[in-house]
């Protein structure tokens, strides 16, 4: 009896310790998640007193909106491009800076420091390295090649992907590096006593023992993608025309300067939504791998 | 290593110093921010009478010419009335403004507003605004500011300067080649030949910024379409005409195709202001189709820059020069100060000195009677032989009939996908049609 | 307190001990050619990384002729401040650059307190209120806030928060507490549980025993945390453009911004701009990089 009440004590102050982070959380964004919902019924422009329903007609609407599939469109492919590149090129220096070439905190520094910058810079700063120094670098070099990257809609993709991954690579580099460097050495002892060669070793110790690190990566990467906005305002503001416009941003659009608050809260909530889904089903999958291995 | 611990002992030493003046502050802050509301509530009653401090919020739309007149104000408002303190919000007007605006309907207006003309139409008509009507510092306005910025006979928005609008041209380019200046479409084709046999490219363009791009369909659009339908707009919501049936419009749309194929195709959806800017003052093109926003970037390049300016031809020879009526002036008509707002007005007006200043700072023209701009700008004979002839308008009769966010930018982005060839233009005028819905201002 | 003690004491030696094999480690592989090769890649590598940082630097001490005219790879003529001093003008440096720390600050402190408590209290207590309150704070990784911005001003305002500090770092807590959440319960496992059972013993509170034994030992997690939402909240624009907008309250970014705006002509000086606000973040980082790195490697290693 005496120990079942202290026990409930101990709970009620374990509560207590979550609670005011809880409160905060949930009238910054929970609530205004839910007002979201709410809006999402009506067709209100975000100026007006009254918010007239008109039911789920705006979510009837998301699906035959061409400029919604659009930035679908352009939102996973930039999103599936960057959680390949990202965790190949990481993997890769975060293995480079595992070995024992010299200067790894001179490397691990430079490769770190973009992150550090804002997003919305990152954007400027390669809009200004596209379409003005790296033309001069041209004429320095004699040579031709196309760097105005951000200015057709066919490699406007990939310039964006240049200046993301110039961003972000580094910051997933430190977590996998973080995670070879605790890889016990002993298991790559035994490895080479057993005669297996280097690769052999990768395959079958370093990736298994990542499984965490993947996780992370790989869930982090794509739902930064899938959020993908300050950088597209800078660097495209969407375009050309519209080729470069995430799902962020056409919410954006949609409910500001379109003045259609109801139907982008819609698009907010199906993003949301999305979010949800992708991330479960990510966790799951690696997870189970995780076990496996 | 030491010079590192040093470092992070620094920036923990700020950090933790901040934190602790923060809490002082922070106290002190909110207490200055929630005084003006519980002083508002009483002063409702008794507004302020002439000596009492009083704070007035003030959101400033800028773009970054603009950026740096508040001091000005601020300067000559504590010389003639030092009880009115101005508290500034200053953001960007093509990306904020309306966010904020909208953000402001839901908790209540600012004190005052500066934004564009054309946001009165769209503000103006909601019953947010102060009438401005027969107020002694409007006399001091030009005239041809006030039709801009009147809705059902009342004036909403005091209008302080202006831009001009049209085709800034290299003059040394254009006397160098006995070039004159072109007024009808067949003119402006010679030109353009001429000058591409020259090796000069014709227009300079930067279609990374889409506003660009929407900006000047506009322009063309003034002088095509609304200078003959002065409601097409209204027409257009009416069913009466459509971008798709309209012949003007359609020139006005080919217009931008004409321009597209007589600059560096390559490289201007990949440049953005600046750099157009600087190619056109080291004479690597000879036009470009522009406003005064452009003016300080050329002075600042090269401050003996020779350019003028003349209205883009359209298909009846009788195009005029593009006034736009810039930073413009609103109250609240909710705001217990409407007195204090009305001598802030006042200062704005009268003081001479101030506007000077303000225009001289910003390259823009005047908007107030007796006041012109002394800094050096070539292009000010082309405008005051324009206008001297009467071959101005108002941007806003274009900008009054269809609203700029969310219809004409979204508009440019159509003619963008166009110009690129993954729609036919066709395409992009029926895209415009189908949002006509979000054309009302 | 004698197991506290002995318990720290075990602790040392384990670090110590850990040092020492890291050093056995990097003696260990020899410097062949395929080393050699990896190190050109590198080499290459950080130029591409580096090249980017260098020309804000160069450009930031350009004149707005040689910034338009000039070969955008040459060096300024002189080195030139001046636009540095036009950036601390137009940016209102003082105030933006106080206003910015102070929120960084302060919303940081406060995000690492709750979140190592809230994730000690999830990781230590059972029942189902707790397992609620993980996934309840884990899903707002997903929320994009930026979809989000007219309710949470709605909400803001009917709280009579807008346009107040308090109401900036309130927000920055609301929308980092996830992340915060998530992290530091990863790290949780590594916290051993033998000490708070010690002192329980001993009789200490729940509040007691998490400010004077967990935190403490929370340290390397709370470095990472303290970096990965100082540059996040450092470099917001959207939250702070919304909550404090006024001249006064105003944060870097957001200053900032007016300098890329639309019809902007002064970009020597936004890169001036760029080289202030980043530099602060940039020092922080390089000090407490180890610490980073070490809370890092917790969290990658148990997902």
């Amino acid at each position: 009896m005496q120990k079942n009440s202290l026990e409930r004590k101990e709970t009620l102050q374990h509560m207590t310790l979550i609670l005011p982070g809880m409160l905060i959380f949930t009238i910054g964004l929970i609530i205004p998640l839910f007002l979201a919902f709410r809006y999402s019924f009506t067709n209100w422009d975000g100026m007006t007193i009254d918010k007239p329903f008109i039911g789920i007609q705006n979510y009837i609407k998301l699906f035959s909106d061409v400029y919604v599939k659009d930035a679908w469109l352009f939102t996973i492919k930039f999103t599936l491009w960057n959680t390949i590149l990202q965790n190949i090129f990481a993997l890769l220096f975060a293995v480079a800076l595992d070995s024992s070439i010299k200067g790894k905190k001179i490397y691990r520094t430079i490769l770190f420091l973009p992150c550090l910058i804002s997003a919305l810079v990152t954007g400027f700063l390669w809009l200004k390295m596209f379409s003005n120094v790296l033309p001069a670098l041209n004429d320095l070099l004699g040579t031709n090649i196309n760097f105005l990257l951000l200015g057709n809609k066919d490699t406007v993709l990939s310039g964006l992907l240049i200046a993301n991954n110039w961003q972000w690579v580094g910051y997933w580099m430190l977590i996998y590096l973080a995670a070879l460097q605790s890889i016990p050495s002993d298991l790559y002892e035994a490895a080479k006593v057993d005669g297996a060669s280097k690769i052999r070793q990768f395959i079958h110790i370093t990736i298994p023992m990542l499984a965490p690190a993947f996780t992370i990566c790989i869930v982090g990467i794509t739902t930064g993608s899938l959020k993908v906005y300050d950088l597209l305002v800078s660097a495209t503001g969407g375009g050309p025309g519209r080729a470069s416009t995430s799902i962020i941003q056409l919410i954006y659009t949609t409910a500001i300067s379109g003045r259609q608050y109801g139907y982008g809260c819609a698009l907010s909530i199906s993003l949301v939504a999305i979010l949800l889904i992708v991330a479960l089903i990510q966790v799951k999958v690696l997870r189970k791998k995780e076990v496996q291995a | 290593m030491n010079f590192k611990k040093i470092c992070s002992f620094t920036m923990v030493g700020i950090m933790g110093a901040t934190t602790l003046v923060g809490c002082g502050g922070k106290t002190s802050s909110e207490g200055a921010i929630t005084t003006p509301a519980s002083v508002e509530k009483k002063d409702e009653a008794a507004p302020a009478s002439s000596n009492e401090k009083v704070t007035l919020r003030v959101l400033a739309g800028q773009s970054t010419t603009d950026a740096g007149i508040e001091d000005m104000i601020d300067e000559a408002l504590a010389k003639k009335y030092p009880e009115i303190t101005l508290e500034w919000e200053c953001i960007d007007w093509g990306k904020d403004f309306q966010p904020k605006m909208q953000q402001y309907m839901q908790s209540g207006l600012p004190d005052i507003m500066i934004g564009k003309a054309q946001d009165i139409a769209t503000y103006g008509a909601q019953g947010l605004l102060g009438d401005l009507t027969g107020k002694s510092y409007m006399d001091n306005v030009l005239g041809e500011a006030l039709p801009g910025v009147t809705i059902d006979g009342k004036v909403y928005g005091l209008v302080y300067n202006a831009l001009y609008q049209g085709v800034y041209y290299n003059k040394k380019i254009f006397t160098d080649n006995n070039i004159a200046i072109p007024t009808t479409q067949e003119e402006l084709k010679a030109v353009i030949d001429k000058l591409n046999s020259l090796g000069i490219t014709p227009f300079a363009t930067h279609h990374a910024d889409t506003w660009s791009i929407g900006n000047i369909t506009m322009q063309f659009a003034i002088n095509d379409v609304f200078n003959k339908f002065p409601t097409w707009g209204d027409d257009l919501r009416a069913d009466k005409v459509s971008f798709i049936d309209s012949p003007e419009y359609r020139s006005a749309y080919e217009y931008n195709k004409l321009i597209f194929d007589n600059t560096w195709k390559d490289e201007t959806f990949s440049l953005e202001q600046t750099e157009c800017d600087a190619r056109l003052v080291q004479g690597k093109a000879a036009m470009k189709v522009s406003g005064s926003w452009s003016i300080q970037n050329f002075l600042d390049i090269d401050e003996n820059f020779e350019f003028g300016i003349f209205p883009f031809p359209n298909q009846t020879g009788d195009a005029k020069l593009i006034f736009e009526p810039n930073i413009t002036l609103m109250k609240s008509a909710e705001s217990p100060y409407q007195e204090a707002i009305d001598k802030v007005f006042e200062v704005m007006t009268t003081d001479k000195e101030l506007a000077l200043e303000i225009y001289n700072y910003t390259k823009t023209a005047s908007m107030l009677k007796d006041v012109s701009p002394t800094f050096p700008n070539p292009s000010q004979v082309d405008i005051d032989k324009y206008a001297a002839s009467g071959q101005i308008v108002d941007a806003n009769t274009g900008n009054n009939q269809l609203q700029w966010g969310g219809f004409q930018e979204e508009n440019a982005k159509d003619i963008a996908e166009w110009l690129q060839g993954n729609a036919s233009l066709d395409d992009a005028l029926k895209a415009a049609d189908a949002r006509k819905a979000n054309s009302k201002p | 307190m004698q197991k506290i003690t002995e318990f720290i004491k075990s602790q040392r030696i384990y670090s110590k001990s850990k040092k020492q094999e890291e050093k056995e480690t990097i003696k260990e592989e020899k410097y062949t050619s395929s080393t050699f090769l990896l190190q050109v890649f590198m080499t290459l590598a950080a130029l591409f990384f580096l090249t980017p940082i260098l020309i804000i630097f160069n450009y930031s001490m350009k004149t707005k002729k040689e910034l338009y005219i000039g070969n955008p790879l040459a060096l300024p003529e002189t080195f030139n401040l001046s636009n540095f001093e036009a950036a601390f003008n137009k940016l209102n440096l003082v105030v933006s650059f106080t206003n910015t720390l102070l929120y960084t600050a302060i919303s940081v402190a406060i995000l690492v307190i709750l979140c190592g408590a809230a994730a000690w209290a999830i990781a230590r207590a059972k029942g189902n209120f707790f397992k609620f309150a993980y996934v309840y704070f884990v899903i707002g990784i997903l929320i994009p806030y930026q979809a989000l911005f007219l309710p949470i001003y709605i909400i803001g305002y009917k709280l009579s928060l807008t346009n107040t500090r308090l109401g900036i770092i309130l927000m920055y807590i609301a929308t980092g507490i996830s992340f915060g959440v998530f992290i530091m319960t990863s790290f949780m496992s590594t916290v051993p549980i033998e000490l708070e059972e010690a002192a329980k013993i001993d009789g200490c509170s729940i509040y007691r025993t998490y400010f004077s034994i967990v935190l403490p030992l929370l340290k390397p997690a709370m470095a990472t945390l303290t970096i990965m939402l100082s540059f996040q909240i450092w470099n917001d624009y959207l939250m702070a453009s919304l909550f404090v907008s006024s001249k006064k309250l105003k944060t870097l970014t957001v200053a900032m911004q007016s300098l890329f705006s639309q019809q902007a002509s002064d970009y020597s000086t936004a890169f001036a701009a760029i080289v202030i606000s980043v530099l602060p973040i940039a020092i922080l980082f390089m000090c407490l990089q180890k610490y980073f790195i070490k809370g890092m490697t917790v969290g990658a290693v148990k997902g």
